[in-house]
């Protein structure tokens, strides 16, 4: 294996001085001339029909500029999820509705110069509406007694089923020689990013330019297109500066109102979310049951599994069939019996939709749970239970085809069981009248790329006779450290320094497809994108020094050589630019994922118990993983404690509640959505195993999604094993106290 | 009814007319004053994107009114500087350790360091976690920023101690 000089090297972020002195620029740090500030009108009602829409008061207020209505958009039926196309994304969303299915749904949007006049005379809007009675639970979708919301996709409100099998479970159950039942809850929570959801669109002279905080700009484009009439070349997408993502930007969210509402103004549309539309009028994680059935041997085999997984997508399709789908294959034990059950079902719940794990975290949780029971029936240390089952390099994850490519679990376990020890060694695992202390452990994994395997990128790569490069590429860089994660790729393989290249991202007019951030794709997908435009680079710089030379011409890896002259990179660059028979010298690849490897992961939490509370205090979290190569280690171990944080949060206090009396989501405030603060997180302690993944840039697999996903149980085994009682509902706020994690100074 | 306000800002006297009485002090920044590095999170002081300093304390500007703010000193990631002109030692240290990520927490994070360092040269690991836990942060998992804020400490303290 090669010795790597700039990748697996850890890099301070590209962007990161702008950041710290306040410079980059954010969607709604941008104004343009003309500009209006545009407002959203939504329903109050869960489920209603609109019945009439009085502008007048609006029109009256001061600044009033004008309002676009859902008898003004197109009569189409869209999906406004940032995917590439495919018969699971089936269309049941309007730009605007006269029958809202969730509070939240857009009925109209008015627009005004100032941003107080624009509130002032969204305000004044007078909608009626005719209020229908909504339903929000699994329950209710499933047992059948409620008006289908999508009648032209499904006559109950059961939007889409899939099933995945490998072998017989019910003849396992059979072999085993016991059986263990439960049933396992997951609220939806929502990604409380910190920028809200932005956009600004301009149409001018039948050109259309926004400017969003997406993850997908190539998806949204390609949407767009279809609802507006517009060519994809009349439409440019441009991403800033984006203030995280985590899925909540991989669906279309206001861009289709602001578009329409600038092509009828012909004035630029800024709409700026407020939080409380953020939290439940944009998108969350799907709510989630799991009922899980598990058969197994004295001696610790797991024979069977099912698992009968309900995803609950709100009123509209969006990403539900896709996420159920991605759920199914994130199965690492290789087990004979297997039988995936997955209902994605519709109700007035808040819209769900792509979330950092994807139908993966939820079905982890009580997956992991479940394996943790048969550990302790069974007598086996939990970690040696799962090592046993594990899947192997060869192997295949049941009901899948591909082969496992790369897989480091062992070694994950024995960095994470030394740390633990090490831990307790330092300050004991007590336990004592007051309180118990315990360790939790959880296996997880996720995908590179989608697990459908839909990746799709591409790179272009300009040489300059100074030899600096300009890499263009189409991928979205929403925090998690993409650009300088590509750039020092293509720093690797073109042997020249990482300040020499300088990156162009996701803007549609002038970046190549890159197909977006999701997936956990950017690492696996762009970056394989940009090496092999770097090995196309280097062949044609190589084949026109060639020409110019008159004589063949060779490359050693880091040096050029023709006619008896030895040329670096940007000495060959400028001999082929300047001379007789020149050319201009660019390399360009496209991408498309052959596979999506898995990268794997071990979490380990230590946590408290008070048992005359009844209260928890998270103490400690270890994460391992195998992610092959780690391209930047600092922003992977970044990637790590930020993937926890959300694990903590999700696990211990986040969920988005519904209001019985109010008939709609009351979680409308991050006093009342409570996220992590740095005092809520316990100690985190991080490792990157050694690995290599041979079908990956620089032999790197993702890890983007990987890190929330173990969380949940690993906290839920060591606060069962702490309190001796069983749990089976997130977040656990809901069943314990949750103290902060340290006694704090002076209180 | 409206108002004329004078805030030194960035220490740089600065004079706004036509502040409306619920006008806050975020609005003002932003839509005014030109300062784009306070951001509008959730307008409800929950999430301390929208922090200043003001008299060296930290205040969630949304929640803050203009006028309120009127003869007093405010301070934002655009005025911060190194000694020299550069970064100040807290900004290099969030980029050092890998603390920014979408960045967007950022400005307030730093500033609440700063505002918690001025006045406690050698915080606790306890002291920093309560001083920095009125912002949010979503990508990090803080675990870098708290690291930031303990390398910058030492290198301020290293700094004056050469004088």
């Amino acid at each position: 294996m090669r010795e790597f000089t700039i990748v697996k090297h850890s890099r301070a972020r590209l962007e990161s001085a702008k950041k710290v002195s306040g410079e980059a620029v954010y969607t709604d740090d941008m104004t343009l001339p003309g500009m209006v500030f545009a407002s959203v009108v939504r329903s109050p009602y869960a489920w209603a029909q609109v019945t009439g829409i009085d502008l007048s008061a609006a029109q009256k207020v001061p600044g009033y500029v004008g309002a676009l209505l859902p008898s003004e958009v197109p009569d189409k039926l869209y999906n406004c999820s940032g995917n590439p196309p495919s018969a699971l994304l089936m269309r049941d969303e309007r730009i605007l509705t006269l029958e809202p299915k969730c509070a939240g749904d857009r009925i109209l949007c008015v627009a005004a110069e100032t941003k107080r006049a624009c509130l002032e005379a969204a305000a004044a809007v007078a909608v009626k509406y005719e209020v229908k009675k909504p339903f929000f639970s699994i329950r209710q979708a499933v047992d059948g007694g409620e008006e289908p919301l999508q009648p032209h996709l499904s006559d109950s409100n059961i939007l889409w089923t899939r099933q995945v099998k490998e072998g017989d479970a019910e003849e396992g159950f059979r072999e085993s020689d016991f059986v263990l039942e439960d049933s396992f809850h997951v609220p939806p929570m929502q990604h409380t990013a910190l920028e809200p959801t932005v956009c600004i669109c301009d149409y001018r002279d039948g050109f259309m330019t926004i400017w969003s905080n997406s993850q997908t700009v190539f998806q949204e484009r390609r949407i767009l297109s279809e609802l507006t009439g517009l060519p994809e070349t009349h439409i440019r997408i441009i991403k800033p500066t984006v203030g995280g993502g985590f899925g909540a930007r991989q669906q279309l969210h206001s861009q289709p109102v602001a578009a329409l509402l600038s092509m009828k103004l012909k004035r630029p549309v800024k709409i700026v979310n407020t939080r409380e539309e953020e939290l439940y009028a944009s998108v969350v994680r799907h709510e989630g049951e799991a009922n899980i059935k598990i058969g197994a041997r004295k001696d610790g085999r797991i024979v069977s599994f099912y698992a009968k997984y309900f995803l609950n997508t709100g009123p509209y399709t969006t990403h539900g069939p896709t996420v159920l789908a991605a759920g199914a294959r994130k199965f690492q034990y290789s087990i004979p019996n297997y039988f995936f059950d997955g209902y994605c079902v519709l109700s007035n719940t808040a819209t769900a939709g792509a979330f950092r794990g994807y139908g993966n975290t939820q079905l982890a949780f009580a997956r992991e749970v479940m394996i943790d029971r048969v550990a302790q029936k069974t007598g086996l240390d939990p970690f040696e239970l799962r090592l046993m089952n594990h899947v192997r390099v060869g192997g295949h994850f049941p009901g899948a085809e591909s082969s496992v490519t790369s897989c480091q679990i062992e070694q994950c376990a024995e960095i994470c069981r030394r740390e633990a020890a090490r831990i307790d060694d330092e300050e004991g695992c007590a336990e004592n009248d007051d309180i118990r202390q315990a360790w939790g452990v959880a296996f997880g994994c996720h995908g590179s790329g989608p697990s459908s395997k839909e990746g799709l990128s591409s790179a272009v790569i300009m040489a300059n006779d100074d030899g600096s490069v300009q890499l263009l590429v189409g991928s979205a860089d929403i925090g998690q450290g993409s650009e300088t994660m590509l750039c020092q790729i293509a720093a690797e393989q073109l042997r020249i320094p990482l300040e020499s290249i300088r990156i162009t991202a996701a803007d549609t007019a002038i970046t190549p497809y890159d197909m977006g951030t999701f997936g956990s794709s950017q690492t696996y997908v762009c970056g394989n994108a940009v090496s092999k435009a770097c090995q196309a680079l280097v062949e044609n710089l190589r084949a026109a020094l060639g020409s110019v030379c008159k004589a063949e011409a060779a490359y050693d890896g880091t040096l050029f050589h023709a006619g008896g002259q030895t040329f670096s990179f940007g000495e060959a660059v400028r001999k082929v630019m300047f001379s007789p028979n020149g050319a201009v010298v660019i390399g360009s690849a496209s991408y498309k994922a052959q596979d999506s490897p898995n990268p794997f992961i071990i979490c380990m939490a230590k946590a408290e118990y008070h048992r005359k509370l009844n209260a928890v205090r998270l103490l400690h979290i270890i994460e391992c993983v195998d992610i092959g190569t780690p391209i930047n280690p600092l922003t992977v171990k970044g990637q790590m404690e930020g993937g926890i944080a959300q694990g903590v949060g999700y696990t211990m206090t986040e969920q988005i509640e519904i209001n019985y009396t109010a008939q709609k989501p009351g979680s409308s405030d991050l006093l009342h959505y409570k996220v992590p603060l740095m005092a809520d997180l316990p100690r985190l302690h991080v490792f990157i195993a050694e690995s290599y993944e041979p079908s990956g840039p620089c032999g790197a697999k993702s890890v983007g999604e990987l890190t929330t996903v173990p969380v949940s149980p690993a906290i839920v085994n060591a606060v069962r094993r702490a309190s001796g009682q069983e749990i089976t509902k997130l977040p656990l706020c809901g069943q314990f106290l949750v103290l902060p994690n340290e006694e704090q100074e002076g209180m | 009814m409206l108002y004329t306000v004078r805030i030194n800002l960035n220490n740089e006297w600065r004079v706004f007319d036509g502040v409306e009485d619920r006008e806050t002090l975020l609005d003002l920044l932003r839509d005014k004053a030109g300062i784009r590095s306070c951001k509008r999170g959730c307008d409800s002081g929950e999430c301390g994107a929208c922090t200043v300093l003001l008299n060296g304390a930290v205040v969630n500007s949304c929640c803050y009114l203009a006028l309120q703010a009127d003869g007093k000193a405010v301070a934002t990631l655009e005025g911060l500087k190194g000694d020299d002109g550069g970064l100040h030692p807290i900004q290099q240290a969030f980029i050092d350790e890998g603390a920014v990520q979408c960045g967007f927490c950022i400005p307030g994070m730093i500033l609440a360091a700063k505002a918690l360092l001025d006045g406690n040269p050698a915080p606790s690991s306890s002291q920093i976690r309560a001083a920095m836990s009125g912002n949010i942060c979503r990508c990090t998992g803080y675990a870098k920023i708290e690291k930031a804020v303990e390398s910058a400490a030492e290198a301020i303290r290293k700094k004056s101690g050469n004088h």
